[in-house]
């Protein structure tokens, strides 16, 4: 014993070992912590100032970074001008509600079949499920434009959302994944108690899906809100279009010489991105459960 | 519901009867479990066969057609493809700056994001304070975040006013063909929190240990960095490359919104695939030719993402190998 702290001595002392220099934090981290955040946040500080300015200040380019006006006006203004603000807030969230619907509705019954349920063919499907997540969309997007041009579904929210009723292979292996990890023995159990599959599906099985279930809703949530060419494609109408589009459409269709009401877009811009961080603050935590090392390195 | 809670308990009972009736009840049994998996999956099978793989066949077909979408397809062969590769010169300005882009904002990306990672990863105060600022522009909608950057590349804009105080006289940005895809990879990169976060997660999974024992033995912070952290997240940096590469490949949005308008560079300095083929398809009704396009973008991302995977094995690093 003593002979082997007399070896310590010659190395860090045992405070200093237990956190390897690695780990230790320098003025130099947080210098560049903190000019990297601050970098970062300001294109976020200049959203909220544009939001903030008078249609002078901004047809003048006279706006700073940080707020020196407080025109919080605009904020009601957007509702209430001519531009169909609250008309393309509300068709976002129909859109997007019944994306979300549609995927959670689909996704747990087709997901805990691929997991549980015993079929011949099956381990072949489920090879055309995971062959599914490499196709690109561009190359459905054309025919499927022609289907739903055929259909008659052409500037109505149709195209945008029933899709999603019919599930996609990301979250089917998602869910498939996600039950193949519960005890076989609570559905066993709950079949020879006499539920059936459906049964089994939706009285045990439902609720123990919910955190993946969620995620689900949260990422088609977050798709369908931002998504810019799917309505760019299918919505000709400025009444039917989202937010997302038509925050693009005020400000690239002001009238002639006339530059876009900036303070009004970047209003939308803010309507679009809350949501976003209230469902990321709320839904964080079943994210994080799923596991999903997903993301996709700054190119979203 | 309620026949099935009914089916449940005569199956129960078929059990124990003779040899035969009970192989009789098995196989029936097993037959009504393949029916219900088959009535489960049939909205992904549906929908796999309306909006994929029939999209996708006729995708192929459409690509060997000329087509304006109104009169009837004329089947032309390979003509599309012949075209694109070898006579329009459209397609090959996409596809470079298309690679242009890629190739720096995702290797910079990643790069970025394991240093800010490993900032965060060390014992630093308020570090989800950072960790919130550096994760929040990846929350906004990239329509917005297009937005935004639209002010603040603008040449009297903010970007410009920083750099004038750092005396360098900025660019015209979006204006200015040289300066435009770099604005996009800008604005990728202030998504940069995305792969921090991802990173900073996996970093926190490397044991301990490692770093004790390097520090015993007197390695450098910056050694411990290179010899342990980093072949420790290969894994994870190779599956954010190739998912990378595969988004980089595919932008619109921001393309779309940042480079159209009454005033902007000329397109051929940031034209990229899925805009080019986007304006084939819904401005100018070449389905035919769009299709084509299509299926050559699957082809350069297909290609791309298995040089990825070929020279994996050469830096990517599991633990569990056996070699």
């Amino acid at each position: 014993m003593a002979v082997l702290t007399d070896v310590a001595v010659d190395r860090p002392t045992a405070k200093e070992t237990r956190t390897p220099r690695a780990f230790r934090a320098t003025p130099f981290t947080y210098a560049t912590l903190m000019i990297v955040s601050a970098v970062l946040s300001v294109p976020l500080v200049l959203v909220v100032s544009i939001a903030l300015s008078s249609d002078q200040t901004v047809n003048a380019n006279a706006f700073s970074i940080i707020p020196r006006e407080f025109h919080w006006e605009n904020f009601t203004r957007v509702f209430d001008t001519s531009l169909p603000m609250g008309r393309f807030l509300l068709n976002s969230v129909i859109i997007s509600l019944f994306a979300v619907a549609g995927q959670m509705l689909s996704s747990g019954l087709i997901g805990y079949a691929f997991a549980r349920l015993r079929a011949p063919g099956k381990n072949a499907l489920f090879m055309v499920v995971i062959a599914t997540m490499m196709i690109p969309t561009q190359i459905t997007m054309i025919p499927q434009f022609i289907l739903f041009k055929e259909l008659g579904w052409i500037n109505t929210f149709l195209p945008l959302i029933i899709p999603n009723f019919f599930s996609n292979g990301f979250n089917v292996f998602l869910v498939r994944q996600f039950v193949s990890r519960l005890p076989k023995e609570i559905d066993e159990a709950a079949m020879i108690d006499g539920l059936g599959f459906f049964g089994v599906y939706r009285r045990i099985m439902l609720p123990m899906l919910m955190p993946a279930l969620i995620a689900i809703g949260i990422f088609t949530l977050t798709y369908t809100w931002g998504d810019f060419m799917g309505p760019l494609i299918y919505l000709n109408d400025e009444s039917k279009m989202p937010l997302a589009l038509g925050i693009q459409y005020i400000s690239s269709t002001s009238a002639a010489m006339q530059a876009p009401p900036w303070n009004l877009v970047m209003v939308g811009s803010i309507l679009l991105t809350l949501p976003m961080i209230i469902v990321y603050y709320l839904g964080q935590r079943y994210l994080y459960e799923m596991d999903i090392s997903g993301g996709s390195a700054g190119v979203k | 519901m309620t026949n099935l809670a009914e089916a449940a308990p005569a199956r129960a009972g078929a059990a124990p009867g003779s040899a035969p009736t009970r192989l009789a009840g098995l196989r029936s049994r097993r037959r009504k479990e393949a029916l219900w998996f088959y009535l489960f999956a049939s909205p992904w099978i549906v929908g796999f066969l309306v909006f994929l793989f029939g999209p996708m066949v006729a995708s192929i077909y459409l690509s060997l057609t000329d087509w304006d979408s109104f009169t009837t397809p004329n089947f032309v062969g390979l003509d599309n493809y012949r075209q694109l590769l070898t006579e329009d010169p459209v397609f090959w300005t996409a596809l470079k700056n298309t690679i242009y882009y890629s190739a720096i904002s995702v290797p910079l990306g990643l790069l970025i994001g394991l240093w800010l990672a490993n900032l965060l990863n060390k014992q630093v105060r308020a570090r989800k304070l950072f960790r919130t600022l550096i994760y929040l522009p990846t929350l906004v909608p990239l329509v917005a975040a297009a937005m935004v950057f639209k002010m603040v590349l603008m040449p009297s804009g903010p970007l410009n006013d920083l750099l004038g105080l750092a005396g360098i006289p900025g660019p015209t940005w979006l204006l200015d063909p040289t300066w435009v895809k770099p604005s996009l990879i800008l604005l990728s990169i202030w998504g940069v929190g995305s792969a921090t976060v991802l990173l900073l997660a996996a970093m926190k999974g490397i044991p301990k240990e490692l770093y004790e024992a390097a520090e015993v033995d007197g390695a450098s912070p910056m050694r411990q960095f290179w010899s342990i952290t980093v072949p420790q997240l290969t894994p994870i940096i190779f599956f954010n490359l190739v998912m990378g590469i595969i988004g980089a490949f595919q932008v619109f949005s921001q393309v779309y919104v940042l480079t159209r308008g009454a005033t902007q560079a000329p397109e051929e300095a940031s034209v990229m695939m899925v805009p080019f083929l986007f304006d084939q398809a819904f401005a100018f009704y070449h389905m035919g030719y769009a299709s084509a396009i299509s299926w050559l973008l699957f082809l350069v991302i297909l290609g791309f993402t298995l040089i990825a995977f070929r020279t994996a094995r050469k830096w990517v690093f599991y633990e569990t190998e056996v070699k």
